[in-house]
């Protein structure tokens, strides 16, 4: 069974749409920059400027949440743009988040911690699954509500799930991808692990040194042949192929040899039902992290058996947005497919020596473009592939 | 149907690795404490030193499923409402305290919701399909909901679980944000299934997750319509809230016997494969309504057809 | 100067939740990381640099370049030595 793409939506750094960050893509324009925050001023990050006051005013939300439930309402009512709820098409939603409504939580923890005012309500936010109903409040979804949280694969996971319960006829169409904000949690958690790069993050060089945080939240919609024709909706791709598997070998960092990469990009290329060479591009997971760029470079070479098709990570544009990032990058997998375009990776200059892979630096126009995957991986030894083609 | 090969819990019952916990259920008092096994029998000491008390148990809830199943697990679900809360609040305190530049970072590797299943693998060695749901009081249902995809996928073992724990900061937030006065527990539990009938003949036959419900009787009627049976027939009914014993008069309720947390709805399915293993009951619901106006239901039987 | 090594095998035990082992347990040039030693990984590495910057005030930016230094208690001694004198 097909399964169709018929909707997208992102808010990231690099824009707050789909069109804005399209954009910011073909000029090459990062959304990186020095934090603007108390918890970012440090580090280079890419951060969306409204406050959650301003993107509750902006964007015209109804309901109350936490700042990665509100980045979530609005990429997933972007890509619900003309669609519409009807009782007929049983409709999901399914996001990914690591953090839910930390953001909410760290402050008041530390009015608790400090013996100031302590406002339980704000606990209200907390949990991963609230912030995922508050998004569906927002859209009126009621049928079906989950949340996927696997650290940096859950849009990735989102997306699949989605996919698999289309497929069992459990839903006919669903609202798939992932959001996170930045928190003081995060960025406190990454400087622990000792792999934020202080300067701009460069994905795939010899010279990376770690990576770039970043907030925002990407969303697709899925739909069943049966729903389009309910819908009249016109698909803008496929999901052709998705695979989770595990690295099992560290809690945080990759097998040396990416092995999880392996079994996760060649399981989702059997899904597909396609060989590596009919993949155009890959829209890596490189996260710039000196073990993540290196495992994932070894696991290309493996599965494309040394002739890697065109590649980029496009973290070097919006930051690592972690849960969020599997669902931004479905969105640039689309643009790619659509628009028959290649989007570079950004600062790079130099090749990793062990592996010689070179990523596209370049926007490259004018190509075909049938087939792309996108992986993303998270802590825990969570590998995720997905491939989107064109219909 | 679903058939489960092997169910292993830690709970406030004495509840792991015993033939029969049906038996041996006795309600909660305001004594109990978390029943553990000895986790070095089940977790290296070199992994074990930086476990907290829900990895250790849902590690050891999912070794203990392995090791009493033949087949290798060949995918992996697991449900938890709040998830990692001690090593989540254990680096809330670290990164909010420090007085110097380097932080610890034990706590926050291991406060993400999927070191659960993370662990687990890690332990096994296991390469297979790894997830990780979170959905408040239908986490389990949930995770439950995609083990029941990766059984129609074709795989043999897969393990699906649940697990969640209090700290003592929760209860602050009882009763406005959880709105259960009930006594706040941890607990775990983990079992194996696949469309195959072994040598268990019991197993799930169908489960529904509503994220909102305005009439839950309704969608407990049409969920037993779609599975051609009533109320009236089935043998055993759990209920998460003690009001819905009044539903049907034979209920029990889970909670009563758990305490509350969010998947406790997984140790009612390990009570009734406990009680359709050992007793005439053949069929069995669970009803859970445990988290505002979310419902979950889980339909059990005894399959007696010839094999 | 012995002294400062079995203060720094207190202080191992608890900064790495060893409970299992006390300071007598650990010989001094005694691999700390891998299967030969007491089993130590990346994390334990980052655990030292948090030891050596709470208890020493010795900063350490770079795990990877400190893997010698972790190699022992003995070794740890000597690079605490060096940099306080």
């Amino acid at each position: 069974m097909s399964i169709y793409i018929t909707g997208y939506g992102v808010i990231s750094s690099i824009g707050n749409n789909v069109d804005e960050l399209f954009t910011s893509l073909k000029a090459k324009k990062t959304g990186i920059r020095q934090g603007e925050k108390a918890f970012t001023t440090r580090y280079k990050v890419g951060e969306i400027a409204f406050s959650d006051a301003e993107l509750h005013d902006h964007f015209q939300l109804k309901t109350e949440g936490s700042r990665t439930a509100l980045l979530g309402m609005i990429a997933a009512k972007e890509a619900f743009v003309g669609h519409e709820l009807r009782s007929d098409i049983r409709t999901g939603l399914i996001s990914g988040t690591s953090v839910g409504g930390m953001d909410v939580s760290e402050r008041e923890y530390a009015n608790y911690l400090n013996n100031t005012t302590h406002n339980l309500q704000a606990y209200g936010h907390h949990s991963s699954g609230t912030s995922s109903a508050q998004i569906a409040q927002e859209l009126g979804v009621t049928d079906f509500v989950n949340t996927i949280s696997t650290a940096c694969s859950s849009a990735a996971n989102a997306i699949m799930m989605g996919a698999r319960m289309i497929q069992k006829g459990w839903l006919d169409r669903v609202i798939v991808g992932g959001t996170d904000s930045l928190t003081s949690f995060t960025i406190s958690g990454f400087r622990s692990l000792m792999i934020f790069d202080e300067e701009w993050c460069r994905p795939f060089d010899e010279t990376r040194k770690g990576l770039n945080l970043g907030e925002g939240a990407g969303f697709i919609v899925l739909e069943s042949a049966k729903s389009m024709e309910k819908t009249g909706k016109q698909p803008i791709g496929r999901l052709s192929g998705w695979s989770n598997a595990s690295d099992a070998y560290h809690q945080t960092a990759s097998s040396p040899d990416g092995e999880g990469a392996i079994l996760s990009m060649q399981q989702a290329l059997d899904v597909a039902q396609l060989s590596p060479e009919s993949i155009d591009y890959v829209n890596a997971h490189g996260t710039a992290t000196p073990n993540n760029d290196l495992s994932e470079s070894k696991a290309f070479l493996h599965i494309f058996k040394g002739k890697v098709p065109p590649f980029s990570s496009t973290k070097a544009f919006t930051g690592h947005t972690l849960a969020a990032s599997g669902g931004i990058e479905a969105v640039i997998s689309l643009l790619s497919i659509q628009h028959g375009m290649l989007f570079p990776n950004l600062n790079h200059t130099q090749v990793i020596a062990e592996t010689g892979l070179q990523p596209v630096t370049e926007v490259i126009s004018n190509v075909k473009v049938n087939h792309v995957l996108s992986n993303s991986f998270g802590f825990g030894g969570n590998n995720s592939t997905i491939i989107i083609s064109a219909v | 149907m679903y058939y489960i090969h092997t169910i292993a819990s830690i709970t406030h019952q004495d509840s792991f690795q015993q033939a029969n916990v049906w038996n041996t259920l006795t309600p909660l008092t305001p004594e109990s404490t978390l029943i553990t096994p000895d986790y070095k029998l089940f977790i290296p000491p070199a992994a074990l030193r930086r476990l907290s008390p829900i990895l250790r148990m849902a590690i050891a809830a999912a070794k203990s499923c392995q090791e009493n199943n033949e087949d290798k697990i060949d995918a992996i679900s697991i449900g938890t409402a709040l998830g990692c809360l001690t090593d989540t609040e254990k680096f809330l305190v670290t990164f909010h305290s420090a007085q110097s530049d380097t932080l610890s970072p034990t706590a926050f590797i291991q406060s993400t919701h999927n070191t659960i299943g993370g662990q687990i693998s890690l332990d096994l060695k296991n390469h297979s399909y790894n997830m990780t749901h979170t959905q408040n009081g239908l986490s389990f249902e949930v995770a439950l909901m995609d083990a029941i995809l990766c059984a129609d996928d074709g795989k043999k073992a897969v393990l699906v679980g649940a697990a969640d724990e209090a700290i003592g900061f929760l209860k602050q937030l009882q009763p406005d944000i959880i709105q259960d006065n009930r006594e706040l527990t941890s607990g775990t539990t983990c079992c194996i299934l696949s469309r195959e009938r072994k040598a268990s003949s019991i197993g799930i036959v169908d489960c529904l997750v509503r994220a909102e419900t305005s009439d839950w009787q309704t969608d407990i009627s049409d969920f037993l319509d779609r599975n051609e049976t009533k109320i009236a027939d089935i043998d055993a009914v759990f209920v998460s809230q003690l009001e819905d014993v009044k539903y049907v008069d034979h209920a029990v309720c889970y909670i009563d016997y758990t305490g509350l947390y969010y998947s406790a709805s997984a140790f009612a399915v390990h009570m009734a494969y406990d009680k359709l293993t050992h007793t005439n009951a053949k069929t069995a619901l669970i009803i859970n309504r445990v988290c505002g106006n979310q419902l979950g239901a889980i339909l059990l039987q005894k399959d007696e057809a010839p094999h | 100067m012995s002294n400062l090594r079995e203060e720094l095998k207190a202080q191992i035990i608890e900064q790495l939740n060893l409970e299992d082992l006390t300071p007598s347990d650990i010989v001094n040039d005694g691999p700390l990381f891998g299967d030969e030693g007491l089993g130590l990984d990346s994390i334990d590495a980052l655990e030292f640099i948090v030891l050596l910057d709470t208890h020493y005030g010795i900063k350490v930016p770079d795990p990877n370049a400190a893997r010698e230094i972790f190699h022992s208690v003995e070794s740890l001694a000597s690079y605490i030595e060096k940099t306080k004198a």
